[in-house]
């Protein structure tokens, strides 16, 4: 072992004199505290220098020397993964394109994107399946960022805007506007309004703000109950055919969504993502505790409330488009932490995550025969149902056992 | 604030024993069998307003007379059609609330209630498939639909949060909740594509009694009656099991079959209630805890005063929901959602249910 720490040493040499300079330095250090070298960083000098020729030392290296080599890695591995999520998602948006009679083939959507397309292709892209493909990858991406923004601040791997009401709470508001006026515009003021009362009254049922999750888990499902009271009763009591329509929509679909809806997901995006961006830094910290947070100047009050009004927002914006969709925001920030590997709020891997399951699941609903027709909610929701549960079988098991 | 001390981990203590009495501000308890003569003084009352109040006022007098036999036919037609509704609404009331007891008792979870352990589920899934594959079905088919598919959710939940073991209430809930999203997945992908299974169900999932027929009463009431008898048996026995499993075996109670019967019983109970009425919400989570303020821990009183208690809910609720949207009516189903609901926000903000 100390063998070949040497030859390494000597290959290093040859690499960085200045270094081994310092390293020398150190081990002079050393030689004065003793055994006095607890921190981390000296060790990973140590390491890389291969200091240290006692048995019990070079092993104190090693072990110092795992994170430093880590860190590049895990910094390739983020972007690596995001490109090969960006080229599924692309992926799977030109096959819903392509696929079928009215089928756009890539080449004839750059045609048309040039300006020299023909007239049923134009149609297709523009009115029919481009905006259905936008606003599911900007829906998803919005959940994913509002899934994780929630899970950072509340500590809470199962916090989630579903869990706690508020994909219900939107979809009353949705509800309760339809009574109303009809119209994409109105139907975004009746989500977010309706998304806003359940938080609150969830917030201020906790009684201790966002800090304890059991509470905010039984909390929401009761705001949920009664939620789905509201939406319950608008349904039935409609007509038919619009009590259909409604209640698709409340499952969460991409039929027939047209520009507007897009533009709409577009701004809600753009406002809310540079803003979750911002807050990165903060929301590592946060996973310390209040304490830490605030002793590094996250202000942990201000930052959890910032992150959780910003995931209110996305996830009003993603219900007016397309519906309270279930279980996206919960399953994202999962398989994103799984997928990169390294701690932290891995935001923009969740959101191409959520883009991807929403755009994947629309074309199972699409193309898959017994899902035919279906609104993509109900794929999301069976899916999330079943993968939220083996995740929580899982946590308990490592838990109890 | 997050780390704010609790004001006397003492009295916390106690409370979350009693949650029914947390939230009643510690009210002094009544003798119970005056409580149930309060009780029964109650459900009386509810019933005579059931009876009097519609769409359109009725004067007492009137009411009293064609009750009496002696008043206009078109009232005594109408007091008829109210009647049935009224026992009805005492029925699904009465097993909702029982079910909770024994569910909260078994599991000694103050969140125990039909509805979030599967229950509610099971049976909307039972009945979407059957009313899928015949076309459309009665109260009765329906009642012998949704008994097994409650039975099996129930069975499900608990398989799904075993893992967890019994330390916690939020495993069963959110186990309860993860169940409750994969089969209201099917229900949805089934109903939307069948638009007649669509229109029956979207009624029926609010939660209502106008729908309930006499056919419906005598299918269920068999089921109703066997779950109370079991109930009643198995009573006595939830106080040895409120000591503990192991405190109960030793003892030498048979604490596998309490649970087991006690369990089959909730949910016969809830099953039959919700296959005559529709998933009604959080009556069966509310009166219990109620009851366990006015009357204390000991179940064998806890059960008559459920059976009252629940029915007097439900009826005034329906009542409730006649009246405030005068001329047309409410479901059931929003208004208790709308008096529970607001309950278990209140018990969470006391800390009386999670923090055990």
């Amino acid at each position: 072992m100390s063998d070949s720490l040497r030859t390494r040493r000597h290959e290093r040499q040859n690499l960085a004199e200045e270094q081994e300079q310092e390293q020398e330095q150190e081990q002079e250090q050393e030689q004065e505290q003793g055994q006095g070298r607890g921190q981390a960083q000296e060790q990973g000098h140590a390491a890389r220098h291969g200091g240290g020729d006692r048995p019990d030392e070079v092993d104190r290296a090693r072990g110092g020397d795992r994170p430093d080599r880590q860190a590049p890695q895990a910094s390739l591995r983020g972007p690596l993964i995001g490109v090969v999520l960006v080229l599924l998602s692309i992926a799977a948006g030109v096959w819903t394109l392509a696929r079928g009679e009215l089928g756009v083939s890539p080449a004839d959507a750059l045609a048309v994107l040039t300006g020299n397309g023909d007239g049923p292709a134009e149609i297709v892209l523009t009115r029919m399946r481009g905006p259905r493909i936008l606003v599911g990858a900007g829906a998803g991406a919005a959940l994913g960022i509002a899934g994780t923004l929630f899970q950072s601040v509340t500590r809470n791997p199962l916090g989630s805007p579903d869990v706690i009401g508020l994909g219900a709470g939107a979809g009353a508001g949705l509800a309760l506007t339809t009574l109303v006026s009809d119209g994409p515009g109105s139907a975004w003021v009746g989500a977010l309004a309706g998304a806003l009362v359940a938080i609150g009254l969830v917030y201020l049922a906790t009684g201790r703000g966002f800090a304890s999750p059991s509470r905010l888990i039984i909390a929401g499902i009761a705001v949920a109950a009664m939620a789905l009271a509201v939406t319950q009763y608008v349904v039935a009591v409609v007509l038919r055919d619009e009590g259909s329509q409604l209640a698709g929509q409340l499952v969460g679909s991409l039929n027939s969504r047209s520009m507007q809806h897009v533009v709409m997901i577009a701004v809600a995006l753009a406002v809310c993502a540079p803003l979750a961006a911002l807050l990165r830094h903060q929301l590592l910290v946060m996973d310390m505790g209040d304490e830490l947070a605030d002793a590094l100047g996250a202000g942990a009050v201000r930052t959890r409330t910032a992150a959780i009004i910003l995931s209110v927002v996305l996830c009003a914006g993603a219900v007016a488009v397309a519906g309270p969709i279930a279980f996206v925001a919960l399953a994202a920030p999962h398989i994103a932490r799984g997928l990169v590997r390294s701690p932290g709020p891995h935001l923009m891997i969740s959101a191409l995550v959520g883009a991807l399951a929403l755009l994947v699941s629309d074309l199972a609903v699409q193309a898959v025969p017994f899902l035919e027709g279906l609104p993509v909610g109900v794929v999301t929701a069976g899916l999330g149902g079943i993968y939220l549960g083996f995740l929580l079988i899982r946590t308990w098991r490592r838990t109890t056992a | 604030m997050r780390t704010a001390a609790p004001a006397d981990p003492g009295t916390r203590a106690e409370n979350a024993r009693v949650p029914g009495r947390a939230l009643l501000g510690g009210t002094r308890r009544l003798p119970p069998p005056l409580a149930l003569a309060l009780g029964v003084v109650l459900v009386l009352v509810v019933c005579l307003l059931s009876l009097a109040l519609g769409s359109r006022a009725n004067d007492l007098p009137q009411v009293l007379a064609a009750l009496g036999g002696r008043g206009e036919e078109r009232m005594a037609l109408i007091i008829d059609e109210r009647a049935l509704r009224t026992v009805v609404g005492l029925a699904v009331g009465a097993a909702l609330a029982v079910s909770g007891q024994l569910i909260q008792g078994l599991t000694r979870n103050p969140l125990g209630e039909p509805g979030l352990l599967g229950v509610t589920s099971g049976a909307s899934f039972a009945i979407v498939v059957v009313t899928a594959l015949a076309g459309s079905v009665s109260g009765g088919t329906a009642a012998i639909a949704a008994i097994p598919g409650a039975l099996a959710a129930v069975a499900l939940v608990h398989l799904v949060a075993r893992p967890a073991g019994t330390g916690s209430v939020v495993p069963l809930v959110l186990a309860g909740a993860v169940v409750t999203a994969v089969l209201g997945a099917v229900v949805q992908g089934l109903i939307l594509q069948m638009p007649a299974v669509f229109d029956s169900y979207r009624y029926w999932v609010v939660g209502s009694l106008t729908g309930a027929d006499l056919g419906t009463l005598t299918t269920v009431a068999p089921v109703l009656l066997a779950g109370l008898v079991l109930a009643i048996t198995v009573a006595p026995a939830l106080n040895t099991l409120a000591l503990g499993d192991d405190v109960a075996i030793s003892l030498g109670s048979p604490v596998r079959l309490v649970r087991g019967a006690g369990l089959a019983a909730a949910a016969l109970l809830a099953a039959a209630a919700t296959a005559a009425a529709g998933p009604i919400a959080f009556v069966g989570l509310a009166v219990p805890h109620l009851v366990r303020g006015i009357v204390g821990a000991d179940h064998r009183w806890q059960l008559p005063m459920n059976l009252l208690l629940g029915a007097a809910l439900l009826v005034a609720s329906d009542v409730v929901a006649r009246v405030i949207v005068r001329p047309e009516e409410l479901m059931v189903g929003v208004v208790t959602a709308f008096v529970g609901a607001p309950f278990l926000l209140l018990a969470v903000r006391r800390g009386a249910v999670t923090d055990r």
